[in-house]
Parts: structure tokens; C-alpha cells; sequence
């Protein structure tokens, strides 16, 4: 009579930890893409992020712009196979892109957030758009939260600023969001200093006739973590909102003290 | 009176004012109140001093009613030789107002009044035109108008029954029978212009003519009651000195609102003042003080979100004391429908010539925070 062998579980061997197999990022040495993340302390999302950076185009290179961080973010990313730029101090997202877009050598500039991880098929439209579809500015055409009845002070100074460069039909699509994505001619044509201040950037792109367009929708608001202090986030609009002063500014430098819009002929002289 | 014949005043006013408040979002401002006072529980008479949702008559106003009536009656028996009804009413109002420390909000005083008035009718049987109005200092009005032969009397008759001083309208380009229109109003004063003077001008040059206090701006296509245009005469006179329209109840929701609505919700959030949300100079009625005027100047009233912007600027007091709903009345013309139309594109302007003003002022970034960004990354970051 042959007896069944019932399985036996041998506690006393030790588990067999299998590394996870991760393929390091390849940094092309004539890449197309380039894709700019700025990071500060975000050691916990990096990897993923870096993945999906990894899938977007074959000919790509990515720059992770390491800053003030003290979790050992630039370690990991260096581990990853991405390109690192370090920084002791913080610097912010808008100037951490700065200074990754004035490194990178592709001729798309993706620029993407450390702590929010987006698929990278909701990624490609960005590269594509500005690789093949001749656009120089490749928005997010995430407009905020809808169906508010009283809407958050950024979202009413994106649209408002889109209307007043006479694009209303970008909406409330802003270089304050991710991702994004600049051509090398963008970059040339608007320099990138003017990227430390984003609302700033869109309007000179628009300014100078370049292609702006948001070519795709990415939901920013359901993946962006809900862990800021409430302070902080109101300084944070106030910061937004500034910038946003500074961008209607460059229109007045550039068009006059009203935008370029006339006043239908008002008779200002018979009032002194 | 028996109490069934108040009541019948009372319902036929209510009706009266619903039918004249057109579009008024009584729900809205209900669900406001209601918060207040909590759980729906409805505050004793004592407590409510003007007419609360349901349109019941709070304590005030009922005393307004009742005094007016006394008066009223004392004014048939003396056939016409006493004291006139606006000094009685002026009696009445400067004891209550003593013995109740403060007059009320500009809502409730606007409300007596009409009470006062109501009574007084059914004790004189004479009803008054006027409205009576606690006004301290003196008060103009300033109509715009190109040709508008067909609202303007209607916008002056309204325009007498408040205590204004001086009624001034602006006539500009007209080729019909305004100014026809304004030879029927012996009292109305009137400045004529052969040529248009464009959107908004005629209100400041109506300014620099008139020698009010308060100073009340209407248009002469735009026909709205003596009772809504109480309030804002009342802000201004009790120490506002930029009395807005308030449009939020009538404004739809943010996705569906066009880029001017948005441009002037915009400008008040810049300035440091979202309370005011949608609300400009732009949009009339509205009300602005001599002392105001003084200070900006009358050439920016021309652009009025300029005046708007140089007012909060310079910490001026900007309110929105009532809503009166003009966005359904505003006449349809060329140009001034559609996304994008040419009087969108100037009010545009208007906003943008506003921040530069300002920015000239106060710096580019105006009163936003001054941290830097690495500042500031590191303040978020410090979790």
C-alpha cells in the first residue's frame, strides 16, 4: 500500500528572500526624453516614480533633482540608475525643475513630482506631443476640482489668467501642474530662469506665439497626498497666487497697462 | 387696525416685494439664517428685530408699523398741518434707535422704513411716495444714460421717492427722447453731452457735479425699486465708503461662470479681500462716499475696477450691503453678449489696468507672501 505523503511545512528553514527584480534605469546617452523630478525627502515613492519614468520612451534620460533632502533620497536614486543633481538646501519644485530642465539634454522636457506616482501610459502624451505633434508647451488639462460652488483661489487665478492671454480655451491648465512637458525651442524661446516662477513661464510661452496646448488629463487632485499642514497650504496659495501676479505683470510689460485690450473708446479727457 | 387687517397689509406688502425681488434666492440666504439660530428653531419676537425668512415681522418692524400708523392717523386728524411724514418718521426712528443702542444692519433699518411707510398709509389713507430714510448727511444720485427714453422715467420716479439731495443725470449721446424724458422731472439736474463718453465715464463726470456725501450710481436702463436701492444709500451714509452690489446669489456655479465674473472674483482675491467674491464696481447699483472720491480721484472712477482696487488698497471700508439682481435685467445689445464680446474684452482690461495700479502701488506681488520658495519647501516638508 503506497502512503500519501501529506505535505510537511519545515519551520525550521530559513525563508528565501528573493530580491525584487527591478531593471535599472538606463540613461540614454542621446536622449529624447528627458524626464525632470524634483525630490525632497521622498524616499518612500521614488522607486515607483522612477519605474514608471523608466517605461515612458526607449531614448530617455532621468534626472532626479535630490534637494535638501536628509531621508537618503539621492542614494536611492543613484541606486535606481537615474541621473542625480544634488542639493544641501531645499529649493522647491519650481526651482528644482529649473535646474533639472537647464541639465537635461532631450529634446522633450517631462517634468514630474517625486511623491505622486502616475502610470507612465498617462505620462507618454506629454513626450509624444511635444516629439511628434509639434507642441511646445504640453499641459496637464487638469482644471482642479469641479462642480465647486466656491472654488480655490488658484484654480479662479489659473483660468483667469488663461482668459486673460486670450486662451480661454486652455482652461484652468497651468505649468503649476504636473506633469508637463516644455520643447527644447520652448526652453530656448522663454530661457529658464523664467521657470522658477510657472505662471510666469506660461504666459511668455504664449506671449511669444508658442504651441501651448493641454493635450492630456491626468486626475493631479486624487494623487496628490492630503498631508499638508493647513498653514503651509495657505502659504502655498499665497506663493501661487503671487506668481500669478508676476505672470499678469509680464503681460502688462509686454502688451501695455491693459493687456492689450482697448476701453471701446471711452472718452477719458472730459473727466480730470 | 385689528390685528386681520395688519395682517392683510402685511401679506399684500409680502407679495408686493416677492413679485418686485424677482429671483431673489430666499432658500439661500434662508439655510444662512437658519445656521444662526440653530436647529431650526425660530427666535423669539424679541430677539428678531427686522422680518426673518418666513417674512414675519420682527419686534422693530412691527413697532415701525405701529408708529407709523399713529402718525399717520394724527396727520389725517390735523388735516395735513403737522409735522410731514419724513420728520416723523425721523422722530420715531432717532428714539428707537436710542432705546435699541445702534439702528440695526442697513437691511433692517430699510425694512422699518417701509413699515413705518405701510402704517402710515393705512392711519392717513393718503399712501406717501417717499421712503424715509435715517440719513445723516446729504445725498446725491448719478444716472448714466444714452438713449434710454423708455427706462429713464422709470429710473427717476424711483429715484424721488428716496431723500436725495440732488438727482444728477448724465446724458451722453442720446438721439432719442431721453432728455425729453428728463424735462418731465422738474427736480432732476442733468448735464448733456452730444457724444457718447463711453462705458463708465459718465459716472465720474456725474460724480464731479454732484455735491452729496453719499453718492448713489444707477443706470438709466436699468430700472430698480426705491426700497433695493435704500440700503446702499444707508452703508454709505453710516461710514462704508464703497457700497457693491452683492451679485453672489445670482451667479451660477464656478464651471459655468464667464471669464468676467471670474476676472472680478480674481481681483478681490488679490487684493486680500475673497469675502467680496464676485462683487465690483462694475456692476450697479452702488453707492461711494465723497470722502472716497477725494482720495482716488474722480478720472478712476471711469474705470471702475481701478476705483475698486485703489480703495482697498488704501484701506478704505468696501462692502457689499444688499443684492439687487441686475444680471437678468441688463439689456441685451450687440456687443455685449457671447464669450469674448468686445464689452467682456473691455472689462478685461478694466481689471488688468486695475492691478497695474496697484502693482505700481504695492510691488508686483502685491500683499502675497514675501517667503521663498526654499523657504517654504522647507516649511512644508517639516512634517
Amino acid at each position: 500500500m503506497i502512503r500519501k505523503r501529506t505535505p510537511r511545512i519545515r519551520t525550521n528553514r530559513k525563508k528565501t528572500i528573493r530580491p525584487k527584480k527591478r531593471k535599472p534605469l538606463i540613461n540614454h546617452p542621446e536622449p529624447l526624453v528627458s524626464i525632470i523630478i524634483p525630490a525632497l525627502n521622498e524616499k518612500a515613492t521614488l522607486p515607483a516614480v522612477l519605474r514608471e519614468a523608466g517605461r515612458v520612451h526607449p531614448r530617455s534620460e532621468t534626472i532626479v533633482v535630490a534637494n535638501g533632502s536628509t531621508d537618503g533620497t539621492p542614494d536611492v536614486a543613484r541606486r535606481l540608475g537615474a541621473r542625480v543633481i544634488w542639493s544641501p538646501d531645499p529649493l522647491g519644485h519650481d526651482v528644482g525643475r529649473r535646474v533639472g530642465a537647464e541639465a537635461a539634454k532631450g529634446r522633450a522636457l517631462l517634468f514630474i513630482d517625486a511623491d505622486m506616482v502616475i502610470p507612465a501610459w498617462q505620462l507618454r502624451p506629454f513626450a509624444e506631443a511635444v516629439l511628434e505633434g509639434g507642441v511646445d508647451v504640453a499641459l496637464n488639462g487638469y482644471s482642479g476640482p469641479p462642480n465647486r460652488r466656491e472654488p480655490h483661489p488658484v484654480v479662479v487665478a489659473k483660468h483667469v489668467l488663461n482668459a486673460w492671454l486670450a486662451r480661454p480655451d486652455l482652461r484652468g491648465a497651468s505649468l503649476t501642474a504636473i506633469p508637463h512637458a516644455l520643447s527644447r525651442k520652448a526652453l530656448q524661446t522663454i530661457g529658464s530662469s523664467v521657470l522658477d516662477v510657472p505662471p510666469l513661464a506660461l504666459a511668455a510661452a504664449v506671449l511669444r506665439g508658442l504651441e501651448v496646448r493641454a493635450v492630456h488629463t491626468v486626475q493631479v487632485g486624487r494623487l496628490n497626498p492630503r498631508r499638508r499642514r493647513k498653514g503651509c497650504r495657505d502659504l502655498l496659495t499665497s506663493l501661487v497666487l503671487g506668481d500669478h501676479l508676476q505672470a499678469i505683470h509680464g503681460l502688462i510689460r509686454e502688451k501695455g497697462a491693459r493687456g492689450g485690450y482697448d476701453d471701446l473708446g471711452r472718452l477719458r479727457d472730459k473727466v480730470r | 387696525m385689528t390685528i386681520l387687517d395688519d395682517c392683510a397689509i402685511r401679506l399684500g406688502d409680502n407679495m408686493n416685494r416677492k413679485g418686485l425681488r424677482r429671483g431673489r434666492p430666499e432658500s439661500r440666504a434662508g439655510g444662512i439664517r437658519r445656521k444662526r439660530t440653530g436647529h431650526g428653531r425660530i427666535p423669539p419676537l424679541s430677539q428678531r428685530a427686522a422680518s426673518d425668512e418666513t417674512g414675519r415681522p420682527g419686534w422693530m418692524e412691527t413697532a415701525a408699523r405701529k408708529a407709523g400708523f399713529t402718525a399717520g392717523s394724527g396727520h389725517a386728524a390735523s388735516r395735513g398741518c403737522g409735522t410731514t411724514f419724513r420728520e416723523a418718521f425721523n422722530d420715531w426712528f432717532s428714539a428707537a434707535a436710542e432705546s435699541r443702542k445702534g439702528g440695526g444692519t442697513v437691511r433692517e433699518i430699510t425694512d422699518c422704513a417701509l413699515a413705518f411707510r405701510e402704517g402710515y398709509s393705512a392711519g392717513s389713507g393718503i399712501p406717501p411716495k417717499e421712503i424715509p430714510l435715517p440719513l445723516q448727511r446729504s445725498a446725491s444720485a448719478v444716472v448714466t444714460a444714452s438713449n434710454e427714453e423708455k427706462t429713464l422715467p422709470l429710473v427717476l420716479s424711483e429715484l424721488e421717492k428716496l431723500p436725495l439731495q440732488e438727482i444728477m443725470v448724465v446724458l451722453n449721446g442720446c438721439t432719442d427722447g431721453s432728455l425729453e424724458a428728463v424735462f418731465r422731472h422738474p427736480r432732476v439736474l442733468k448735464l448733456h453731452f452730444p457724444e457718447r463718453l463711453g462705458h463708465d465715464v459718465g459716472r465720474a463726470v456725474g460724480a464731479k457735479a454732484v455735491r452729496g456725501e453719499t453718492i448713489l450710481f444707477v443706470d438709466g436702463d436699468l430700472p430698480v425699486v426705491a426700497e433695493e436701492l435704500a440700503p446702499f444709500l444707508l452703508a454709505v451714509d453710516r461710514g462704508t465708503d464703497m457700497a457693491l452690489n452683492d451679485i453672489t446669489p445670482f451667479l451660477p456655479p464656478f464651471p459655468q461662470q464667464d471669464e468676467v465674473t471670474r476676472s472680478k472674483t480674481l481681483l478681490n482675491l488679490l487684493l486680500g479681500r475673497p469675502d467680496l467674491q464676485a462683487n465690483s464696481l462694475t456692476a450697479v447699483p452702488h453707492a461711494l462716499s465723497r470722502k472716497l472720491i477725494d482720495a482716488i480721484g474722480t478720472p478712476a472712477l471711469a474705470v471702475p475696477p481701478k476705483a475698486q482696487a485703489l480703495a482697498i488698497a488704501r484701506g478704505f471700508e468696501v462692502t457689499a450691503p444688499s443684492a439687487v439682481n441686475v444680471l437678468r435685467k441688463n439689456r441685451i445689445r450687440a456687443g455685449n453678449t457671447g464669450a469674448g464680446n468686445a464689452v467682456a474684452k473691455l472689462i478685461v482690461g478694466d481689471h488688468i489696468e486695475a492691478l497695474e495700479t496697484v502693482m505700481q502701488m504695492k510691488g508686483i506681488r502685491l500683499d502675497t507672501t514675501r517667503l521663498s520658495r526654499s523657504e517654504l519647501a522647507k516649511a512644508r516638508n517639516a512634517r
